[in-house]
C-alpha cells in the first residue's frame, strides 16, 4: 500500500473536519485499557525473543561477520569430520574383508 | 527487514557449502573412493601399506594365485567336515572313524593354514620391509590369532562363493 502524504494540505483539512458520530460501544475505554494490560503483562515466547535479538543484532556488521565466520568453521569442520568417520568405516570394511578373501576359515555369516 | 533475512539464511548456506566442500575434498582421498574399485580390498591393501604400482603389481599376481589353489582346498575341508558330521551323527562314542576323520580334517587345516601363511609371507617380502613387517603382524593377528583359530568357523567353500557374488 503506497503510504499517504502528511503534508498534503487537502487531506489535513478533511481530517481536522472529521468527526466519528456513532456512539462507542458500551464499556469501550475499559476493554481497551484491559487488551493493553494483558499484552504488556502476556510473557513473550523465548524463540520470539530469540528471533527478534537475531534480526536485531543482523544489522550489526560486527554480528553479521562473527555470525558467518562461526558457520563456515562449523560447515568446514563438520564435513571434515563426516569425511573421516566415513573413511574410517570404509576402511575397516575393506580390512575385514581382505582378511575374509584370504583365510578360508573366516567367512560372513549368512 | 530484508537484510537480517539475507544475512541469516546466507549465513546457513555458506555453512552447507562449506560442509559439502570440505567433506568431498577430505573425501577424494581417503577409503571412501576405494569402494568403486575393482578389487577394492586388494586397493585398500595399497593405500594401507602404502605401495608403488609396481609392488601393487606383483601381490596382485601373488594373490591370483593364492586364490585359485584356496578354493580346491576349501573344498577338500568342506567334504571332510561334511563326512565328519554325518559319522558323528551315528554315533555317541569316539570311533575310530570319527578319530581318523578328526585327524584327516586336522590335517588339511594344517596344510590351508601352511599354504596361506607362505603367501603371507610372500606378500610381505613383496611390500618394503617396514611396511611388510606391519602386513605381516597385522594379518596374522586377524587369521591365525587365538580368536579366529577356532574349531567352529563355518564352511571354507562358501568363502569363495561370496567372493564369487
Amino acid at each position: 500500500m503506497k503510504p499517504e502524504n502528511p503534508n498534503d494540505p487537502i487531506l489535513s483539512k478533511l481530517l481536522r473536519e472529521w468527526k466519528n458520530e456513532s456512539p462507542l460501544p458500551p464499556r469501550f475505554n475499559e476493554q481497551v485499557w484491559h487488551r493493553i494490560a494483558l499484552e504488556d503483562s502476556a510473557p513473550a515466547h523465548p524463540l520470539l525473543f530469540v528471533w527478534k535479538w537475531l534480526t536485531q543484532s543482523a544489522m550489526r556488521p560486527s554480528f553479521a561477520a562473527g555470525y558467518a565466520t562461526i558457520l563456515l568453521c562449523t560447515g568446514l569442520t563438520a564435513g571434515l569430520w563426516q569425511a573421516h568417520e566415513s573413511s574410517q568405516r570404509a576402511s575397516e570394511t575393506l580390512s575385514a574383508r581382505y582378511v575374509q578373501m584370504v583365510d578360508p576359515y573366516q567367512m560372513p555369516r549368512h | 527487514m530484508k537484510r537480517p533475512w539475507f544475512i541469516l539464511v546466507g549465513g546457513l548456506l555458506l555453512a552447507l557449502i562449506a560442509y559439502g566442500a570440505s567433506y568431498h575434498f577430505a573425501s577424494s582421498n581417503s577409503s571412501c573412493c576405494l569402494l568403486s574399485k575393482p578389487m577394492p580390498e586388494l586397493a585398500w591393501l595399497q593405500t594401507e601399506f602404502h605401495l608403488s604400482n609396481e609392488e601393487f603389481a606383483r601381490i596382485q599376481k601373488l594373490h591370483e594365485t593364492y586364490q585359485s589353489g584356496c578354493a580346491e582346498r576349501c573344498a577338500k575341508i568342506d567334504a571332510k567336515n561334511a563326512e565328519l558330521t554325518k559319522l558323528l551323527a551315528q554315533t555317541n562314542t569316539v570311533s575310530p572313524e570319527i578319530e581318523n576323520a578328526l585327524q584327516e580334517a586336522a590335517q588339511l587345516r594344517t596344510a590351508c593354514q601352511k599354504t596361506m601363511l607362505e603367501h603371507f609371507y610372500a606378500v610381505s617380502q613383496t611390500m618394503p620391509p617396514a611396511q611388510g613387517k606391519r602386513y605381516l603382524a597385522w594379518v596374522t593377528e586377524r587369521t591365525l590369532g587365538s580368536e579366529h583359530n577356532s574349531m567352529t568357523h563355518d564352511s571354507p567353500a562358501a568363502t569363495h562363493e561370496h567372493h564369487a557374488e
